[in-house]
């Protein structure tokens, strides 16, 4: 209970920005309910609780109504996952979903797996790079890999976690190029950087968010995104398909609620998405963690059919390293 | 010390202080680790000015290290996972009625090794930096195998039966997904256990649950003297005669400290071990000898400091808690690496100047709980007893808000009282769920960088002085037992 109580940050409603409040007042229907709340199963200063605190930032004033972000730990995400499961479809309680709560359901068999939720809006893909130290021979994904197909199961690459959509994206670019490179999982990022920074491993792979300290301080440098289009704040790097290798990593942040929840609340959320994306104040932070925005998923049967997808693919993948059945 | 100059400086101090409380009683509360405490405090922080939000999370992390020894000493039950240690020497002064004496020689010991810590954050981050860059996945599996090293001396009688605990200890730390292939092992399909066991639950349940069940089986303890419900700080001799202690606590705590993953319940263990080692009597040791209060704790208060290094320098958490202070300083855009110094001085030299007033606070802080604390456990017994096991459920409830985590922790308590009842001594066991992960993920992790070759841990220069250090101590110590015996 502690833990519940003391880590709900309320934001009151009507207190920043009143004139986009009242914009939104007369443009909508009212939104069913007082308070919303979002959980997550990232502890507090983690990945998505930031994500989510930032975000009800600027959409309390464009929704209306009061946020408290919840953070349910335990399960790998399954608990938090069947508590919002478990919840009324009324628009109160939703999920912030990563791919995790994907791979949680595909490792274990918990009684409430992501198909137990319906997804509302996919809002961010976080893009995947690679990279090395700054003493590394390598300036580009296409040099590593031409020395990786040149002298095959000499190189060495480090994802963070073993169960991992980093680590299938590296066991995918061993298949795409043969370089049969030993791929070498750790314990978070802070145990990869180690080990790209003291040479042991040739290359690693992570979120920009990840390497930004070592990046500013041109320890490590970039050699490719592993994304569909080049990054608004690294217009220079190129993707790993400009440097002829096919593979695209999809990291993505949303929002999932239970299921039986009314259209009109979906669309609510879709047109709110929708402007704060495009407000200059959000669009700087999420610019300055190199979020790429997905407009285009904020919709309801857009982000099903893209979660469903997905899932597949991390299902298929999962089994290719013998990790799930 | 600027920090604390400049016109912000009583905030800070009143931040320290107010940190520095917190952690100590989540500290004394079985299941609230120091992260969790921290974590609890994180929220409050998002609308705080930089300094104090960073101020006030370290100072959480001070406060609980040493928080965790005070029913670790009175209850033999460690609230922080670094204060298992501290239970050995630590609950058999409280039993001898010299509860306050222990609390007092804790409390100090934690100040010198807070200070030293400090000390050493100030003038050699940047040379400690290097070191924990140059420690490779071979270099961490010989220093999680220099921490096996101590079971001999932790077994207690029976060397054999010390064996048979910490291979338990390592079997449970197999638990989860593997740290390779990402094979879920021995889960059941269960979410819960994908994660692996926590060890603050094994510890809660070994100490904890398995001394209320022998207790509950006891008759009444007898009442302590008036006298020894006060807190005794040590006077000059005692203080002379701790330093060696203290001296090994610092050192072990400052090397442990820096290189990431390995943090203060290994430093704790270590330093008791070598305090033993070098003291020249070593019987006492396990009888309430104060030595072994002094060496522990000290070494887990220098490592609330020198895990800092890795973190400020490199921007690498090496614990759970200098991961949540590292989420603390991206909540104020302040990235921790090579530019903070430059970029935000003034933010390093604040939490300097914090973690100063912290650890003097928590010697008044100290002085104050303490009295209370003692006069608490005075109290008839099955109240007591039925109290403590109240807060340690709901101390356990409270992390993840979870049932299963409830009954783990209750079944570790069934099986410390089996292993009890057997004279299996639960050190070992400890040692081996705190560091059969590191072990063995980064023995794996070096052969698949070496494509199976096993000469890579004696190619590695560290890897290779940390093992040899390793043989040397095991051969140390099983030469001193034999010889004792014969």
């Amino acid at each position: 209970m502690l833990t519940r109580r003391a880590t709900l940050a309320v934001v009151p409603a009507g207190l920043a920005a009143p004139a986009l409040f009242a914009a939104r007042a007369d443009a909508q229907a009212r939104y069913p309910v007082q308070t919303v709340t979002l959980v997550t199963h990232s502890s507090p200063g983690g990945g998505s609780d930031v994500f989510l605190r930032e975000l009800i930032r600027h959409l309390q004033p464009v929704m209306g109504v009061n946020f408290a972000v919840e953070n349910v730990r335990g399960g790998s995400g399954a608990t938090a996952v069947a508590r919002v499961a478990r919840s009324r479809p009324d628009g109160g309680m939703f999920y912030a979903t990563t791919p995790t709560y994907i791979q949680t359901t595909l490792l274990s068999r918990p009684e409430f797996g992501y198909d137990s939720l319906d997804p509302l809006s996919v809002v961010f893909l976080d893009p995947e790079v690679v990279y090395t130290r700054k003493e590394s021979p390598f300036n580009t994904l296409g040099e590593a890999m031409a020395a990786a197909r040149a002298n095959p199961g000499r190189q060495k690459w480090g994802a963070a976690n073993p169960a991992s959509l980093e680590r299938i994206a590296l066991e995918r670019l061993n298949r795409l190029t043969g370089a049969r490179a030993a791929v070498v999982p750790h314990e978070g990022g802070g145990d990869l950087m180690i080990n790209v920074l003291n040479g042991t491993l040739d290359l690693g792979i992570g979120e920009v968010q990840e390497i930004r300290a070592q990046l500013d301080a041109g320890r490590v440098k970039l050699l490719g995104v592993l994304t569909e289009d080049r990054l608004s704040d690294f217009p220079d790097l190129g993707t790993a398909r400009e440097q002829g290798i096919d593979l695209v990593v999809t990291k993505f942040r949303g929002l999932a609620g239970p299921k039986g929840m009314p259209d009109e609340i979906a669309a609510q959320w879709a047109s709110a998405l929708a402007t704060v994306l495009d407000s200059p104040a959000y669009k700087a932070v999420y610019t300055k963690e190199s979020l790429v925005p997905t407009p285009r998923l904020l919709p309801r049967p857009a982000a099903r059919a893209f979660t469903t997808e997905v899932a597949a693919d991390i299902g298929t993948s999962l089994r290719e390293l013998g990790v799930a059945r | 010390m600027a920090g604390l100059l400049s016109g912000d400086g009583l905030v800070t101090i009143l931040f320290a202080t107010a940190g520095c409380l917190w952690g100590i009683l989540g500290g004394a509360l079985p299941g609230i680790s120091p992260s969790i405490a921290m974590a609890l405090l994180l929220p409050f922080t998002y609308g705080m000015e930089p300094i104090p939000a960073i101020v006030l999370l370290a100072s959480v992390y001070v406060g609980a290290e040493y928080g965790g020894s005070i029913p670790a000493i009175l209850i033999r039950t460690p609230g922080t996972n670094a204060s298992a240690a501290t239970t050995l020497d630590g609950y058999e002064m409280a039993r001898q009625g010299k509860g306050g004496e222990a609390l007092g020689i804790s409390l100090v010991s934690g100040l010198v090794g807070g200070l030293f810590g400090l000390v050493v954050l100030v003038l050699a981050t940047e040379p400690l930096a290097r070191l924990a860059l140059a420690f490779t996945p071979a270099a961490y599996f010989a220093l999680a195998v220099l921490g096996l090293s101590v079971i001999a001396s932790l077994s207690g009688k029976s060397l054999m039966k010390g064996l048979v605990a910490a291979a338990l200890g390592l079997m449970i730390a197999t638990v989860g997904t593997d740290p390779v292939s990402g094979v879920p092992r021995f889960t059941f399909e269960s979410a819960e256990l994908l994660g692996g066991i926590r060890p603050i639950l094994v510890m809660v349940g070994l100490f904890a649950v398995a001394e209320m069940l022998v207790q509950i089986g006891e008759p009444p303890w007898a009442k302590a003297e008036a006298g020894d419900t006060r807190l005794e700080l040590p006077g000059l001799a005692m203080m002379r005669r701790l330093l060696p202690a203290q001296a090994i606590g610092c050192g072990i705590g400052t090397f442990e400290g820096v290189t990431p993953g390995a943090g203060g319940t290994i430093a704790a263990f270590m330093a008791y071990n070598e305090a033993r080692r070098w003291s020249r009597n070593k019987d006492a040791f396990g009888k309430g000898a104060p030595e072994g209060v002094a060496a522990p704790e000290a070494a887990n208060n220098v490592v609330t400091a020198t895990a800092l290094v890795p973190l400020l320098s490199l921007g690498i958490p090496g614990s759970n808690s200098a991961a949540i202070l590292l989420g603390g300083f991206m909540v104020h855009g302040l990235t921790p690496g090579p530019l903070l110094f430059e970029r935000a001085p003034e933010v390093v030299w604040g939490l300097y100047g914090g973690l100063l007033a912290a650890n003097i606070a928590m010697l008044l802080l100290g002085l104050v709980i303490l009295t209370p604390a003692l006069w608490l456990v005075n109290r008839p017994k099955p109240y007591l007893l039925a109290a403590i096991l109240c807060l340690i459920v709901s101390g356990v409830f409270a992390i993840e808000q979870s049932l299963f985590d409830v009954a783990l922790v209750l079944g570790f308590g069934v099986l410390g009282y089996l292993l009890r009842l057997a004279e299996v001594p639960v050190l070992p066991l400890v040692l081996g769920v705190v560091l059969g992960f590191m072990l063995e993920s980064n023995y794996r992790r070096s052969l698949v960088i070496s494509g199976g070759d096993h000469a890579v841990f004696v190619e590695d220069p560290i890897a290779l002085t940390l093992l040899a250090l390793a043989a040397a101590l095991t051969a140390y110590s099983l030469w001193s037992e034999f010889r004792r015996k014969a």
